[in-house]
């Protein structure tokens, strides 16, 4: 047998070259599959890096010859700025009552379909249809329904005897339409989270509860709930996430008005770029909002991603 | 839970109808009002009584809208094609590139792939006027302002991160030694992804597609300010459609109707993996 | 002619270090059993030959030649995993075609070659089966046909018989070496079990904490256990082990177990007056005469049918707990009742009671290093 004179050549060759070949595809396949999608998208940090630029600038569109740096100042400005805190304001509030109105609507929904049988199943697939609606659309249907012309909506309201209410063109009440907007398209995203996770808690703990006879009321607060919540958490932080930046419905619905009631993070972004064209502080209201998301998605992700794992985990038992 | 009482089944299937009925009764009336006359839309009281019409489907078809006044044009069956040639690009190009890129981040722990993964996600929560913004500028300096690509390559940001995440989670569920039998048996890798591993993951890439498609087709903040009328999907489109053509929601609620209907039955079709879907794998459906 | 060569195979995942530097030599044609308890690195191994994985240092050669810079489809190498590993999407045929389908054979070639191997292991009429349709063992079945089917030079088998039910794999213990020896392949096969390393294994390798303890053939193993742990693995019921001490007698050496004084082999002249671990196999604890000099008294403290024998457990008036698998001869042995049992010098084993390791008799050959066996012997082997 040759064996030990090849094993001492190799002893011999290996203290030569201690280097250790590699398969070279093998080490470079994964960047070579990953690196399409990225350079496809990470183009997306010029303009980034652009707008950041921007909110330092003194930079009107039509006033060209005015450009100039300003550091800060835009930011500044703002402290002191009724209008931006305006747009604090009403963006914070709409985010803060979409999400808790769609929230215990969703949870209320869920609950109320937790049973898997035919007709719950039907039930939720129909719920879910509003969230297939484009936003954009969404707030032209209600639109339709509320107009003070022929809406059906304008009519039902007229019956119980508010004849003069006038929607979304009316400051009081354009906040209460954008926002019923929101519940009807969003409402089913939470409602079909929630229905997931309610069905995939264990049975034990609530065969034991109905056992012993606790009270559906004490169960609900001290099982059910505990165990939903990273679910309702991370529902929540998502919906918070699209919520604070939301541009389609307002947008569609009132374009910002009436006057400028609707005037939220992104809305009054892009009002001050289209039609004040004025790049500097729009760029620095969307830094704002971005500061904003950056620090939510990082919380969201972290929920999420132990979500996931979780998902995973269930999947390949 | 097991035992309910009348009265409880009562008050739970009230609830579950009042629910039904909020959700489902916007569609529904703009439904019936895409098949009215203008004369019926106006009758106060509503009614849901009164002679269906074709005539608002056949103006946005014939592009042709006759009022007393004379002829109007309606530009909305490009604005549904646009819909569907940037939707559909934008899918087949994400998947083209998001699949390969889920494959690598399911399989191998590289150097900075997590960083990577997540930096892709990261773009779906960013605001995106503030890419947009200055993008606007961008894109008419190196004309892409206003083309099928430009938009296309923007759509990215929505489509690939979706796809991407969603697959992952599908290529993560093949045992790894299911291919690694494969490359055994004698075949390089190439033929192994192929012939193994996207079979395997073909539930999982179908419905990324769909919900892709769905999220693309929603969109309408890209098109509204990278855009200009004829390169608009329906979203942009039926927007502007109201102000130019006045008073006639007849045509406006069917146009509305045919923007919908798409991802309507899309999403009845993928139905059991809308959930996985919207939560980006963290809820199984 | 087929050889594989590993040179200081190490695997490494992170700091953990789940292979240490693994020297071990086929012959063409032969049979290695890698065996050891789970977690011990049999499955990473497979998994370096079969080029799913990269040593972090070392060499693994085939016929000579580095298989580093060989890529999994290039290697000639024929796998069954223990999860079967089957494609799902696939029919039991094109399973089993898939070694055949990479060489671009003829599709009647294909179709030969598949239904051959299907024969041979009775899997034929589920061919069209999806896997999932295919019971545990058609399934193991299939993917055995699939590993064999391109006739590979090296044969890895992970524990093939782990996931099927107890008939089958008594009936493929006895059936796979007979269809390994047609194939000729040089064949590694992983197990937990020791009768199917003894059973299938031209020579065993014993695999724990990622170190070969010792290479031999199963009767070298089995006789002369390199360490306390090998001996315990190998039998069923346990190695007995008592404390004993070695002291003269007459002309040979005893070892004195509590009252009992069991003769030894000689050559243990060296160990006088140490405390060594003593092993005695359940199945040579033999009943002893009424007189017999230096015979362990004992109760019967429990009788354990054990597969096809009865096993007592048996306790000395020290306390210290042994079995026997002896035939005592009908019911005169039974619960409570008391017994003497004594062992052939022959069939002591000693240990070293700190490093655990064996006690060799001075003047015993030296055992041979892992020597291969090659097709030649195992011939010869089977003939007798």
């Amino acid at each position: 047998m040759s064996a030990l004179d090849h094993s001492a050549a190799a002893t011999a060759t290996k203290a030569a070259t201690p280097a250790r070949r590699r398969r070279r595809r093998q080490r470079w396949l994964p960047y070579l599959l990953s690196l399409p999608a990225l350079l496809v998208t990470v183009w997306i940090v010029i303009p980034f890096f652009t707008a950041i630029y921007y909110s330092m600038l003194r930079y009107r569109l039509s006033l060209p010859q005015l450009k100039g740096f300003v550091g800060l100042d835009n930011y500044l400005n703002f402290l002191t700025d009724g209008r931006f805190w305006y747009t604090v304001q009403v963006s914070l509030l709409y985010t803060v009552l979409t999400v808790v109105i769609e929230l215990v609507l969703g949870l209320g929904i869920a609950i109320l379909l937790q049973r898997s049988t035919r007709f719950n199943n039907l039930a939720a697939m129909l719920l879910l249809l509003p969230l297939m609606v484009a936003p954009a659309l969404a707030a032209l249907m209600w639109k339709l329904m509320t107009n003070p012309n022929f809406g059906v909506l304008s009519y039902l309201v007229g019956l119980a005897g508010l004849t003069d209410f006038r929607w979304a063109s009316d400051p009081s009440t354009a906040l209460f339409t954008v926002i019923l907007v929101d519940v009807w398209v969003y409402t089913p995203f939470i409602m079909v989270l929630l229905l997931a996770g309610l069905r995939s808690l264990p049975k034990q703990p609530f065969e034991a509860a109905a056992l012993d006879g606790v009270p559906k009321t004490f169960v609900f607060f001290r099982i059910t709930l505990p165990m939903l919540m990273p679910y309702i958490l991370t529902a929540s932080l998502f919906r918070m996430l699209e919520s604070i930046q939301q541009f389609d419905i307002v947008y569609a619905m009132t374009q910002g008005g009436p006057g400028n009631t609707l005037t939220v993070f992104q809305v009054e972004s892009y009002l001050q770029f289209f039609q004040f064209t004025n790049v500097g502080r729009s760029a620095a209201l969307l830094m704002v909002l971005w500061a904003i998301t950056y620090f939510l998605s990082n919380v969201f992700v972290k929920n999420w991603l132990r979500l996931r794992e979780r998902a995973q985990g269930v999947a390949a038992e | 839970m097991q035992h309910m009482s009348t009265g409880e089944r009562l008050l739970r299937g009230v609830l579950i109808t009042l629910a039904l009925i909020f959700f489902l009764f916007p569609i529904f009336w703009i439904l019936l009002m895409s098949f009215q006359t203008n004369a019926d839309i106006l009758r106060i009281p509503p009614s849901l009584f009164f002679t269906p019409t074709l005539d608002n489907y056949v103006a946005l078809i014939t592009g042709e809208l006759k009022t007393a006044s004379g002829v109007l044009k309606l530009a909305f069956m490009q604005n549904l094609f646009n819909s569907f040639i940037l939707s559909t690009a934008s899918v087949a190009l994400s998947l083209v590139l998001a699949v390969p890129a889920a494959y690598a981040f399911a399989r191998y722990k590289f150097r900075f792939s997590e960083d990577i993964a997540f930096t892709l996600l990261s773009f779906k929560f960013a605001p995106p006027l503030l890419v947009l913004l200055p993008l606007t500028i961008y894109f008419q300096q190196i004309g892409l302002a206003n083309t099928y690509i430009g938009l296309i390559w923007v759509y990215q940001l929505i489509t690939l991160p979706l796809i991407l995440w969603i697959v992952r989670g599908y290529f993560e569920d093949i045992s790894p030694d299911i291919e690694h039998a494969y490359r055994i048996a004698g075949h390089s890798w190439a033929k192994m992804f192929f012939r193994i591993s996207i079979p395997l993951a073909r539930p999982g890439i179908a419905a990324a597609a769909l919900l892709s498609f769905i999220f693309a087709w929603n969109n309408f903040v890209f098109a509204l300010v990278l855009a200009s009328a004829d390169k608009q999907p329906v979203t942009v489109g039926a927007l502007a459609f109201v102000t130019a053509s006045g008073i006639q929601y007849g045509q406006i609620a069917a146009a509305v109707v045919i923007s919908i209907a798409p991802t309507l039955a899309l999403a009845l079709f993928a139905q059991r993996y809308l959930v996985e879907g919207l939560s980006l794998g963290a809820v199984k459906g | 002619m087929t050889t594989l060569e590993l040179q200081n195979v190490t695997k490494r995942y992170g700091k953990e270090t789940v292979l240490h530097g693994l020297d071990l030599a086929v012959a063409d044609g032969e049979t290695v059993a890698i065996f050891g308890p789970s977690g011990a690195g049999k499955t990473v191994l497979l998994r370096l030959i079969a080029g799913m994985a990269e040593p972090e240092e070392g060499e693994i050669l085939m016929d000579g030649e580095d298989l580093i810079d060989v890529a999994p489809e290039d290697r000639s190498v024929g796998m069954a995993f223990q999860n079967f590993a089957l494609f799902p999407h696939m029919s039991a045929f094109d399973n089993i075609a898939a070694p055949l389908d990479a060489r671009r054979a003829k599709r009647e070639a294909i179709a030969d070659g598949v239904h051959a191997i299907a024969r041979l292991l009775k899997i034929d009429h589920v061919l069209g089966h999806a896997p999932r349709a295919l019971s545990n063992g058609q399934k193991q079945r299939t993917a055995l046909a699939r590993a064999l089917v391109g006739a590979p030079k090296i044969l890895l088998l992970d524990d093939p018989l782990r996931n099927v039910d107890a008939k089958l794999r008594f009936e493929m213990r006895l059936e796979l070496p007979r269809l390994l020896e047609g194939f000729g392949s040089t064949v590694l096969y992983v197990t937990q079990d020791y009768r199917e390393a003894m059973a299938l294994g031209d020579r065993i390798a014993v695999l724990m904490d990622g170190r070969f303890i010792q290479v031999g053939t199963p009767e070298e193993i089995y006789l002369t256990p390199a360490t306390v742990a090998v001996a315990e693995l190998f039998g069923d019921p346990v190695i007995n082990l008592f404390d004993a001490r070695v002291e003269p007698s007459g002309g040979g050496s005893v070892a004195v177990v509590g009252s009992a004084r069991l003769a030894l082999s000689p050559g243990y002249a060296n160990l006088y007056g140490t405390t060594v671990t003593l092993g005695i196999r359940p199945e040579n604890v033999a009943p002893a005469g009424a007189g017999t000099a230096g015979a362990i008294a004992a109760r019967v403290a429990a009788l354990l049918p054990l597969n096809d024998r009865l096993v007592r457990l048996l306790v000395t008036d020290e306390g210290a707990e042994f079995y026997t698998s002896r035939d005592f001869g009908g019911e005169t042995a039974g619960e409570g009742a008391r017994v003497n049992v004594t062992a052939a010098s022959q069939d002591v084993i000693l240990f070293d009671k700190a490093s655990r390791r064996r006690i060799a008799p001075e003047g015993e050959a030296a055992v041979i290093p892992a020597a291969p066996v090659g097709r030649e012997h195992r011939a010869g082997r089977v003939s007798a």
